[in-house]
């Protein structure tokens, strides 16, 4: 079903494309091998966007080139596209058509689908396909994407922020159909600028910041340098010092007797300490990926290839 | 009719070209139905030969002939409102063709699918061809009908070539809102320009008999080639009829070529 063993199937080679002077992308080297679910993440604006839709032939580099599945993305683009799916970030569908019309056409475009695995899918989504797309929430709308670009068992899905409007529990389900790809052996590229989505679901993290791709590792690496802000509420009595030494532990700082602290790593060393503490309250920040990088790389921009 | 694209194109277009041929439909049964009071009731030519010249030059009136009932139509219907309806129809549809679907974000679905941009672009084409026929036969039908309504008996083979040169005229104003709409991905300004340029050329063939300066450039006009050698009188022209459809299929080239090369807008 997959590619050749050890053929990429996402190849890019210095790809380029400017827009204006800020946006765009620089001298990307991407691969993405067969059979694994590979996340590309970045803040908005970083160029996860461009870069996929050039893969898709949407539009064209400035300089550079790129292969999925062994393929040139533009002189084979239509072989490409009968063995590739793809959910944009913004989804559009045909406001008139309904939602199982929608399917029905792509369907067809690609050759004709069976109606029943399309409608086995929506089941599992609990989506109601006899609506009119105009008519459908932002979150059933996306449901519709996800179930476009599952179906026909696509050997490469590209999925552009696939997450976006999705409740927790169709978000599961959602991870559960790119489990079952990956034990097919099929490839899943997708984008994000939440970490704790693309740790949860890749195997590997391609990192682009302002059009550069500036990392990639192994999910494993990541979740040992993970960085989280802690506040832990000590009700007073919480002497500093005793934190800010710490393996890991940065930017203590104590104010109403709360502790605030950035920490790199596990918790292990934090948590045991403040055990001997009376703690009243524990509360974990997200960190944005702008700090995660600022933590990670500093101002440098070399890239780490795992 | 969701089988490919052109199928799809069709259903999308099948309001938009049942409306518009049955209001051309109306116009042409109505218009039929109103030369045979007027040719009984009322002095057209008393009145048209009180028209200033210009006036007479805005609505057709060089070509004024009121002894057959295509005559009439040749003054009110053919020279003005069926021309832009008809232009205006094809236009609006090619220039919504692909950068409509652009602008609704819908361009990138479908051409991530297995289908050519020049495949999608043809077969989108095709079918806005076949409402623009669809609209031309609905009026032709409509004159044809309210002739057997009031007794008429226009000469319908030359009712049928001022509908088919009318149709020329408007594919060849549809293939230049394509071409601008698949060079620019913008809706809006395949329309306007499309529409702007519909309306001086009209103006430069309309008022040619009346100005030195228009009549030497009158062979720039499609009008020139649509009613230029008067169709509904001496039936088509095949050089004219030729040149519009050169400019229709030139037009299309140009939008395939710039369409195939273009970034599409996200």
């Amino acid at each position: 079903m997959g590619a050749r063993a050890g053929s990429p199937v996402i190849a890019t080679h210095d790809l380029t494309r400017y827009y204006g002077r800020s946006r765009g992308i620089i001298d990307v080297n991407l691969e993405v091998r067969a059979g694994e679910v590979f996340g590309f993440l970045g803040p908005n604006g970083a160029g996860k966007t461009t870069t996929i839709r050039l893969l898709l032939d949407l539009i064209r580099p400035t300089r550079g080139h790129a292969e999925m599945l062994g393929l040139d993305v533009r002189h084979d683009r239509l072989a490409i596209h009968r063995r590739v799916s793809y959910l944009p970030g913004e989804l559009a569908l045909y406001g008139d058509l309904t939602g199982a019309q929608v399917l029905q056409y792509l369907g067809n475009l690609r050759g004709g689908l069976p109606g029943k695995e399309i409608a086995g899918l929506a089941d599992r989504l609990q989506l109601d396909l006899s609506r009119r797309v105009k008519a459908m929430s932002l979150g059933n709308k996306q449901k519709i994407g996800l179930v476009a670009a599952f179906m026909g068992r696509p050997e490469l899905l590209i999925l552009d922020e696939p997450s976006i409007g999705l409740d927790p529990l169709v978000q599961q389900e959602f991870e559960r159909w790119v489990e079952e790809v990956r034990a097919d052996g099929r490839t899943v590229f997708l984008s994000s600028h939440i970490l704790p989505e693309v740790e949860h679901l890749c195997d590997r993290v391609g990192i682009i910041r302002e059009g550069r791709l500036i990392a990639v590792e192994h999910v494993a690496d990541l979740k040992s340098r993970a960085l989280r802000r802690l506040e832990i509420d000590f009700g007073g009595d919480a002497p500093p010092e005793v934190f800010a030494d710490l393996p890991g532990v940065q930017d203590v700082a104590v104010h109403d007797g709360v502790l605030r602290c950035t920490v790199m790593g596990d918790l292990d060393a934090l948590v045991k300490t403040a055990a001997r503490y009376h703690v009243r309250d524990i509360h974990t920040v997200e960190t944005s990926l702008e700090e995660i990088f600022l933590a990670y790389y500093g101002k440098d921009v070399n890239r780490h290839v795992a | 009719m969701l089988r490919n694209v052109l199928l799809k194109t069709l259903r999308d277009l099948r309001w938009p070209t049942f409306w518009t041929g049955l209001g051309l439909g109306v116009l042409g049964f109505y218009f039929m139905w109103i030369i045979n009071t007027f040719e009984n009731t009322f002095d057209w030519k008393g009145l048209m030969d009180q028209f200033p010249p210009a006036m007479k030059a805005l609505v057709g009136g060089q070509l004024i002939d009121f002894s057959s009932p295509t005559g009439f139509l040749n003054m009110e219907l053919f020279p003005l409102i069926l021309p832009l309806v008809l232009a205006g129809f094809a236009t609006a549809l090619a220039s919504g063709a692909t950068a409509g679907e652009e602008a609704r974000g819908t361009l990138d679905v479908l051409l991530a699918e297995p289908v050519d941009r020049a495949r999608v672009l043809v077969e989108k084409t095709i079918a806005i061809i076949a409402g623009t026929v669809a609209v031309g036969v609905a009026l032709f039908a409509g004159i044809w009908l309210g002739a057997i309504a009031v007794g008429s008996r226009p000469d319908l083979a030359l009712v049928a070539a001022g509908v088919l040169s009318a149709i020329l005229l408007a594919l060849a104003f549809g293939g230049i809102a394509l071409a601008i709409a698949c060079a620019t991905g913008n809706r809006a300004m395949a329309i306007g320009l499309t529409g702007a340029l519909l309306v001086v050329t009209y103006f430069v063939n309309a008022l040619a008999p009346l100005v030195d300066m228009l009549d030497r450039v009158r062979w720039v006009s499609p009008f020139y080639y649509y009613i230029g050698n008067d169709p509904l009188r001496n039936g088509l022209d095949i050089g004219h009829a030729a040149v519009l459809g050169c400019v229709a299929v030139a037009a299309f080239v140009a939008a395939l070529l710039l369409f195939e090369r273009r970034d599409l807008t996200a």
